[in-house]
């Protein structure tokens, strides 16, 4: 099992959806949000997914094809 | 390669019987931590930053002991995070802060001062601030390799400074950078690596590297003490100016740790004595219109920014999702400040600017800086009088594509006297 930590930034349209849920469900990782700020127009997530490498690297790549910015719990590190 | 799952053991005593450091506090909840290699608060995934002992300090620290100090940035060791004394990287910092009179004249400032880091030591940007703070912390950690993930000044300066101790150094690399980039760093010798992804596939797996390999990651696990280096800059300041705090500071924005960490300087030294507290201090924030997530926000008066994807030939600032955005834009409000933010072409005419005028030759970053300080001082948010203090960041050797087009062609002649006075003509 594998442990990581990730950034998310949620435009305004979605919000309002489900999909840390979705994410839960849809790849079997166990999700546990640690801090948060959500308002209508937009929000971002802290969150620790754990569970198996491939499925944790699947939902990644499923959270940006749904339009969420994944970064790592450090943002940006690749730096000039 | 090996492939150890926890992180080395920190050196027996990592905190040294340190006189001045307390721990590693969390900057959103206020959990300490010891001074280990960790940047994440485990409760509340809050960053952590270095905790002094300040009332320590002041007992030790005064203008005159620090002037007695070496002329680099270890005269201010007091107050940064590390524990003995510097084995690497002695000769960063002390770059000149020059009194802008020609470039004043221009933007109608008539207390203008540039702080030099074009001429910063060994690899001529700010960044050897902050790697040295980050390779001697990594030393008395007792790492062995130092690592980052970086496009060019970053890259450049942890090269230089492992390679100037022994320490093995590796790089990461989106694989599509130009090859140019990167040449300045190889003579270094560090392993870079050249992933093949996209910047934020880079990103991410720089991440996950740090988190699984025992490696000083400068800006990963190392960032609490690597960020501290960047107060130098204050503190430099406050003393070239004969022991004033400025009324004014224009500071370029990429992670925001830099704007963030002057302004920390600046009030360590008013609460320690060091200088008396000024309070009109202005602190604004420069950022290329192409990558401007904190100049947005500010515009729109939101504390949350939106990542972006960058877009400018200002790469030093290219940072989509900065992480000390959120504080960048406190810091800002709190000194009522402002963020500008400049296009390409004003970038470009920043640099050329400063270059006429000052003798000053910046990198593109420092073209951003003289075009957000003129928008500032047109736009009277910085007043003439006003004892103003703009950072230039990195040297414009490093960044000559961006002139290309830009720049008059030289003026041909052919090689006799009187072609020279037909076609030149000096007055």
């Amino acid at each position: 099992m594998t442990r990581l930590r990730f950034h998310l930034t949620f435009p305004e349209e979605r919000v309002k959806e489900p999909i840390i849920y979705e994410i839960s469900q849809k790849f079997g990782v166990v999700t546990n949000i640690r801090r948060a700020d959500v308002s209508d127009r937009s929000g971002w997530v802290e969150l620790e997914l754990e569970g198996e490498l491939p499925e944790i690297e699947r939902t990644v790549v499923h959270l940006r094809n749904r339009g969420i910015h994944v970064d790592p719990i450090e943002k940006t590190i690749l730096e000039g | 390669m090996s492939n150890p799952s926890v992180p080395p053991p920190p050196s027996s005593d990592p905190e040294g019987g340190s006189l001045y450091l307390r721990g590693l506090k969390c900057r959103e909840c206020g959990r300490i931590y010891d001074l280990l290699p960790v940047h994440v608060c485990d409760f509340c995934f809050g960053p952590l930053e270095v905790d002094y002992k300040y009332e320590t300090i002041r007992a030790g620290l005064s203008r005159e002991s620090i002037e007695r100090g070496p002329k680099s940035l270890w005269r201010y060791k007091a107050l940064l995070p590390i524990v003995g004394e510097p084995t690497a990287g002695l000769h960063a910092g002390m770059t000149p802060l020059v009194r802008a009179e020609r470039l004043g004249k221009v933007l109608g400032l008539k207390n203008l001062y540039i702080k030099n880091d074009t001429v910063n030591h060994p690899t001529l940007s700010f960044k050897d601030r902050v790697v040295a703070v980050a390779i001697n912390r990594a030393r008395e950690l007792g790492f062995k390799t130092v690592a980052c993930a970086s496009t060019g000044n970053l890259a450049n300066s942890v090269s230089a400074h492992a390679a100037s101790i022994g320490m093995n150094c590796f790089v990461f690399i989106p694989h599509d950078l130009e090859a140019g980039k990167i040449l300045g760093n190889l003579v270094y010798k560090p392993t870079v690596v050249s992933v093949r992804g996209n910047y934020d596939d880079v990103n991410r797996l720089c991440s996950e590297i740090g988190a699984e390999y025992p490696w000083a990651f400068v800006n990963i696990n190392i960032r609490p003490y690597y960020a501290e280096g960047s107060k130098s800059l204050a503190f430099e300041t406050a003393e070239q100016l004969g022991w004033k705090i400025p009324d004014q500071v224009v500071v370029p924005i990429a992670s925001g740790s830099l704007l963030t960490k002057i302004w920390k300087g600046f009030q360590e030294f008013a609460n320690l004595g060091i200088v008396k507290e000024n309070p009109l201090l202005k602190v604004n924030g420069a950022q290329a219109s192409g990558c401007s997530p904190v100049f947005q926000a500010f515009q729109a008066g939101r504390t949350q920014f939106v990542p972006v994807k960058p877009k400018t030939i200002a790469k030093s600032l290219a940072i989509g999702n900065p992480a000390d955005g959120y504080y960048a834009l406190d810091v800002v409000g709190r000194s009522k400040g402002q963020v500008e933010a400049a296009t390409d072409p004003e970038i470009v005419e920043g640099m050329v600017l400063l270059a006429e005028t000052e003798g000053i030759f910046a990198e593109t970053a420092g073209g951003v800086t003289v075009a957000c300080l003129k928008k500032l001082a047109q736009k009277k948010a910085i007043r003439p009088d006003d004892v103003t203090v703009a950072y230039i960041t990195g040297n414009g050797l490093k960044t000559m594509e961006a002139l290309t087009g830009f720049l008059p062609e030289p003026v041909g002649i052919d090689p006799t006297l009187t072609s020279f006075r037909k076609i030149v003509n000096p007055s």
